[in-house]
């Protein structure tokens, strides 16, 4: 198909207009992402000139890192880390058996219900959905009063400004975007591939761990970079719900431009969360890959390895495609 | 599991009802399957014959009637506890398993030794011919290729039955032909039980044992192909199975058989008692000569209106004074005579060739 469709745009020589429709995306990802980019890195190797100077780049040094490297940054960020990694899997937890039961068990009728219920809390702006919580988690909100009546827990208790809080607030606020791909990736399987699964043998279980579960993974795989990323950069749902003690790298970032004023420390705390989390998810999925390539080649049967070494030349019986 | 190869196992549906919100898909349906007979179920879409098939492999459960296999009720048991394998009309492969993968995946199921699914899958592939392309993803593979694939899959589990729900549909003629041969030599190869969901009357004719045309969720007939086409057991068979010219409102008189417009019949057997009747008469059991000699039965004028040429043979479409058409067909080498458009013939056919349905099961 792709070959195909290569051929045919170079065939007739349309390359040049069809690179062109690249070329305001192109602009955006330049003006919008890499030249922003490119300046916190530039600012990462400055220094905060005076009291009521931003930054200043006259002398470059690494000394930033070397700040940002230090104690409360690494707490902070040890905290963030495991927030996010907390959060994300919960997210899969909830998102995969919901996300099974809205594409296979849901009638059609009432799948997309569903999903605009899933949505619609998504659409609501961030900082409100957040703020609900902080009403609800209150001392003296719904939630707390109704524990404390079951008896559950003491007058003391409160959830408000918790690292249990953040973790809620981050679930709650990214669930969408864990449901949305993986929903995505089970709905596009045929009934058929599943009925073929029980008439070969396999019970529910073995159906869903043999063929939906990796068919599904590419929608897994994409739900986990789009919650765990931005969820590694949250500040807001920190601020709202964490208080002292659920504290985030993002607050601390946010922290250094605005009161501290000191844009270069930031600066240099914003290169290490962002390289920080890419290399933790091509860790992820580097052991994912390795992962699989094991598991595939343990199943390999004999007769896979001979086809492997055999010419793929056709002979006279062979259909082609 | 039935290890036995050589066997096949006798399937018997009794009584299977089946309803789809208000109405009936499979209504009250009988069918026995010898050991190793290859059965085909034919019908036009929407017949129930799909349907059946479905609750066969266990992905329906009927509302009345039970599925007997080799004796034993296997109605009330799910899908994977049936020893009875299905080829899907999309194929249903695994897209993220090899071929090896694929064919390997019922018996890794049934928890089979290793060395037992690397010698069975070895020798399933080489029996549809696809050892060397065991590592593939079936995305690499031609569509004739994906339905073999599907085959050994099936196959591989050794099914005491086997079901096939149009495994062909997808692929183009030629190739759709070459796989029937295949096919047919692999189930005679094998002696596996056979069950062959079809709209294609050529396919089920050309492969199977015995076929069993379904209309309304009903079966119409259960014969040998031979005899579903020559001698069929209502007007819908005689209808669905080849092509016929039907006279309809056929009334008798002083025992010969006469139509609307004035055409007589005289069958061989004595025509079934009743006010009126239909009749059918295969297109290539007409003969065609120059308008000489006036015939007084079984026989009808008219004038050439189109000759279409089929490759082995040659269709003419006669328009008789009447004004209705009849088609008839005749083997392009050993016609006697040629006519052109325009030329006006005389349209003949033998007593033997007159098939008489009472009107009542015109449906």
């Amino acid at each position: 198909m792709s070959r195909m469709a290569r051929t045919r745009t170079s065939g007739r020589g349309p390359r040049g207009s069809s690179t062109l429709l690249a070329v305001p995306g192109g602009i955006w990802m330049l003006v919008f992402f890499i030249v922003p980019i490119l300046v916190v890195v530039w600012y990462s190797f400055g220094q905060k000139p005076g009291l009521y100077g931003t930054h200043d780049n006259s002398v470059l040094s690494l000394d930033r890192y070397g700040e940002a490297l230090s104690g409360a940054f690494l707490l902070t960020f040890a905290n963030t880390l495991q927030i996010a990694v907390i959060g994300t899997l919960i997210c899969v937890l909830i998102a995969v058996p919901f996300s099974y039961w809205l594409a296979v068990k849901v009638t059609p009728k009432w799948r997309y219900v569903v999903l605009a219920l899933v949505l619609v809390p998504y659409w609501t702006n961030f900082l409100i959905r957040t703020l609900g919580w902080q009403i609800l988690l209150a001392p003296e909100g719904p939630v707390t009063v109704l524990l404390r009546q079951l008896g559950l827990v003491d007058a003391a208790f409160s959830m408000l400004y918790t690292k249990g809080a953040v973790q809620l607030g981050v679930v709650y606020n990214y669930l969408p975007l864990m449901i949305l791909p993986i929903f995505v990736a089970m709905e596009r399987l045929t009934p058929a591939l599943r009925e073929a699964s029980k008439d070969l043998g396999a019970g529910r279980w073995g159906t869903f761990r043999q063929v939906t579960l990796p068919l599904a993974a590419p929608g897994i795989v994409g739900g986990v970079v789009l919650v765990f990323i931005p969820l590694m950069g949250d500040y807001i749902t920190a601020q709202v719900l964490g208080g002292a003690k659920g504290n985030m790298v993002g607050q601390m970032i946010a922290g250094q431009f605005q009161q501290g004023q000191n844009w270069a420390l930031g600066s240099a705390m914003s290169v290490t969360l962002i390289l920080i989390t890419l290399l933790s998810v091509v860790l992820v999925g580097a052991v994912g890959i390795v992962c699989g390539a094991i598991l595939r080649a343990r199943r390999r049967l004999p007769i896979e390895r001979t086809a492997a070494g055999a010419t793929p030349a056709r002979t006279g019986t062979e259909v082609p495609a | 599991m039935s290890t036995d190869a050589s066997g096949g196992s006798t399937l018997e549906l009794r009584g299977i009802t089946k309803r789809f919100g208000g109405s009936t898909v499979v209504d009250s349906l009988d069918l026995i399957l010898r050991p190793g007979e290859f059965v085909s179920l034919l019908g036009p879409s929407g017949c129930g014959k799909t349907t059946t098939l479905r609750m066969i492999a266990g992905f329906e459960q009927p509302d009345r009637g039970s599925i007997l296999l080799d004796g034993a009720e296997i109605g009330g048991l799910p899908a994977n506890k049936r020893e009875v394998n299905t080829v899907f009309q999309s194929y249903a492969l695994f897209p993220h398993l090899t071929v090896a993968g694929n064919v390997a995946y019922g018996l890794r199921q049934r928890r089979v030794a290793k060395a037992e699914i690397a010698e069975r899958v070895a020798e399933t592939l080489q029996l549809v011919r696809l050892d060397r392309f065991a590592d593939r993803k079936p995305a690499q593979l031609s569509g004739g290729q994906q339905q073999r694939v599907a085959l050994a899959r099936a196959l591989v589990n050794r099914p005491r039955v086997l079901l096939l729900d149009e495994p062909l549909a997808a692929l183009d003629r030629q190739l759709r032909e070459e796989v029937q041969i295949e096919l047919r030599l692999i189930q005679t190869r094998l002696r596996t039980t056979f069950l062959f969901v079809t709209h294609d009357q050529g396919e089920a004719l050309a492969m199977s044992d015995r076929v069993a045309i379904m209309n309304g969720g009903r079966i119409e007939q259960l014969d040998e192909p031979e005899a579903v086409y020559e001698r069929p057991a209502t007007r819908f068979v005689a209808g669905f199975v080849g092509q016929q010219n039907f006279f309809d409102d056929v009334r008798t008189d002083s025992g010969v058989l006469v139509d609307a417009d004035g055409v007589r019949f005289l069958p061989a057997s004595t025509p079934p008692a009743g006010p009126a009747a239909t009749v059918a008469i295969r297109p290539e059991a007409i003969t065609l000569r120059p308008e000489s000699a006036e015939i007084p039965v079984n026989a009808c004028a008219g004038v050439v209106e189109a000759v279409n040429t089929l490759g082995d043979s040659r269709q003419y479409v006669i328009r008789a004074a009447s004004g209705r058409t009849l088609v008839t067909r005749s083997a392009r080498v050993t016609e006697p005579q040629r006519f052109s458009p325009g030329e006006r013939i005389l349209a003949s056919w033998s007593p033997d060739h007159v098939a008489v349905f009472p009107a009542a099961s015109a449906a």
